[in-house]
């Protein structure tokens, strides 16, 4: 069996019977990938190769790993492609990557808007310019962006896989208007 | 970069739909137009549009563009034009509400005529092809669109055929177009130019705007169900019949008018996986004691099924009067007005908070959003306003009209009181030591957003 990466769900489908009753399993088969939540896998049994369902699933954004079990069936893990969304910045936000540490970590996942903005704004008016704080969220803190720009923070920031999370790195400005 | 502003002129559109809402009330407690008058008398119509156009309408569109670019991180499209937008659809509703009056028998009086009715409806397909323009440009401007943005996208697609259908009824009944084809057109297709107004446009739009903002104000996880796809695609496909129903008049009216049952069926199916679907976001919340307007919206969740169910039952739907009167007043009022103070009562403080507090949040304290309201006695309103709806109902289907206008009277009150509070939040009122400059009641932003 292939082994999952990381700790995905895996779903699993066996199109064998509907092939051996003489189905058409092209159906079924969609249905339990359009039924998939963001970031589970697909794990496919069909007695050969599924070759033209390597393309269908790419375009719908999954890898594939197929290997022979016996009998002569193939299994088939799909698994979907690291999507992780793009990262959104600030205009002024400059090569993230080489920003230090964030000094400060804030949870908000579990306050209702607008407490997530206010903890980041607070948090960032007790930082010294330069440093950096991390905050999640459940939502993309569009409220805030504006705000941020305007005191002169610079941000990077992004969804998780899931769609789940919001990733924000601020790094604190000299301009405190 | 994703971001959003204050939209500048929103508060201006919720204050003329509010005005449109009390104007409304006021004059079916007066007695005017159903059921003191037959349902397609053009006093009728006339109340029907300031509601339907001057509150609803109104409304949705000042809540829209605040809203779309919030759903999909990217700022408004063409945002300037919001104030002329507002100006013609109240300019051209007022046209049109005196063209009804005056083919009620108002001629002569104040120098209405019935000319007035193109002229309004040429106004409004102008505004609200603008709107629409706006919103739906703004939407494709989107990398992807996420499910409550789809829902919108179509609402703005049915608001469409709606205004060009009206706008076909008014060319006919003013005279000015002599064609039987919208003359047929005129004679059968009353249900249908509803069923997209409120079906579609309204309450499709309300469906998708609710998708976003229960889960972020119950926290609750925002996936996308099984059930909400079914609401969508059921949904969708009522509608494009309806849409569809429309051509089917020129060729057989009465073919036409059973071919509502389809969407029917389905307009039934959608409700039931919503209303599925919205219990299911209620007991996944993590806000254990939810707000005020959340328990306001789910009352208007419950008139919304009632209201589907009891016009899916043709004994019912019978018993509701011409054209399903009472249903379709409870549609409007426990629905779509309830959902629609029910979240004004959340927006109009959230945008006041935002407006004042925003430059200095984090540097000094400030007031919670919650902070600015009175959640006691506007509880004392949504109340009312409820059970001022369930007796004007149930009086539309015993047939009494003093009761009935005893019922929208409270009806009113209850929407005045509400209205009272929503001014009290936008002056600060129960903010101590507010210590920053109360906004302006419903003028553009004081403060300039970049």
């Amino acid at each position: 069996m292939n082994p999952a990466p990381r700790d995905i769900n895996v779903r699993e489908l066996d199109v064998r019977p509907i092939l051996s009753s003489g189905g058409e399993p092209f159906q079924a088969i969609m249905e339990v990938v359009s039924a998939l939540e963001p970031g589970e896998a697909l794990r496919l049994y069909a007695p050969f190769r599924p070759q033209p369902l390597f393309k269908v699933m790419a375009g719908r954004g999954f890898d594939h790993e197929a290997r022979e079990i016996e009998g002569g069936d193939w299994e088939v893990l799909f698994t979907p492609q690291p999507t992780s969304a793009a990262v959104e910045l600030s205009d002024d936000a400059e090569d993230p990557e080489t920003w230090p540490d964030p000094v400060e970590h804030l949870d908000l996942t579990e306050l209702d808007p607008p407490k997530p903005m206010v903890r980041i704004l607070a948090a960032a008016e007790r930082l010294e310019p330069g440093e950096v704080l991390f905050a999640l969220l459940s939502r993309e803190p569009i409220f805030l962006f504006p705000e941020l720009t305007k005191r002169g923070h610079q941000w990077a920031g992004n969804f998780d896989e899931t769609r789940t999370a919001f990733r924000i790195f601020v790094r604190v400005g000299k301009a405190r208007g | 970069m994703p971001d959003a502003t204050l939209s500048p002129w929103t508060m201006s559109y919720f204050a003329v739909a509010c005005v449109f809402l009390v104007i409304g009330q006021g004059l079916m407690a007066a007695g005017y137009g159903y059921p003191f008058a037959g349902v397609d008398a053009p006093e009728t119509l006339a109340l029907a549009h300031l509601l339907a156009i001057g509150w609803l309408g109104l409304l949705m569109i000042g809540a829209l563009l605040q809203f779309v670019p919030v759903l999909i991180a990217a700022p408004l499209r063409a945002g300037r034009l919001a104030p002329s937008v507002l100006l013609l659809i109240v300019g051209g509703l007022l046209l049109l509400a005196g063209g009804f009056a005056a083919l009620g028998g108002a001629e002569g009086l104040d120098g209405l005529s019935p000319g007035m009715l193109p002229l309004g409806a040429f106004l409004l397909v102008t505004g609200f092809g603008l709107a629409a323009a706006m919103l739906a440009s703004t939407l494709l401007s989107a990398r992807a669109l996420p499910l409550p943005a789809r829902f919108v996208g179509l609402g703005l697609a049915a608001l469409t055929a709606t205004i060009l259908i009206g706008a076909a009824f008014a060319a006919v009944l003013s005279g000015i177009v002599a064609s039987d084809l919208l003359a047929t057109l005129l004679l059968h297709g009353v249900p249908f130019h509803a069923a997209l107004g409120l079906g579609g446009w309204l309450s499709f739009t309300a469906i998708g705007v609710s998708y976003r903002l229960l889960p972020m104000f119950m926290l609750a996880p925002e996936k996308v169900s099984g059930a909400a796809r079914t609401v969508w695609w059921t949904g969708a496909t009522a509608l494009v019949l309806v849409a569809a129903s429309v051509a089917v008049v020129f060729l057989d009216a009465e073919a036409a008018k059973t071919l509502l049952a389809l969407p029917l069926v389905l307009a039934f199916v959608a409700v039931s996986f919503y209303c599925v679907d919205l219990v299911r976001l209620y007991r996944e919340r993590k806000r254990k004691v939810v707000e005020l307007n959340i328990r306001a919206s789910y009352a208007a969740f419950a008139a919304l099924l009632a209201a589907v169910v009891l016009i899916s039952i043709p004994a019912t739907r019978a018993a509701a009067g011409e054209g399903a009167a009472a249903l379709v007043y409870l549609f409007a009022f426990g629905w779509l007005t309830g959902l629609g103070l029910a979240q004004l009562y959340k927006i109009v403080p959230f945008l006041t908070w935002l407006e004042c507090y925003g430059p200095i949040l984090g540097r000094i304290a400030v007031p919670r959003v919650q902070d600015l309201v009175n959640e006691g006695r506007a509880n004392f309103w949504f109340g009312l306003y409820y059970g001022a709806v369930t007796a004007a109902t149930a009086s539309l289907f015993a047939g009494s009209l003093p009761s009935f206008r005893v019922a929208v009277a409270a009806q009113l009150a209850a929407t005045l009181g509400l209205m009272a509070e929503l001014v009290r939040a936008r002056r600060l009122s129960s903010v101590k030591g507010a210590g920053v400059p109360k906004p302006r009641l419903f003028l553009p932003l004081s403060r300039p957003q970049e």
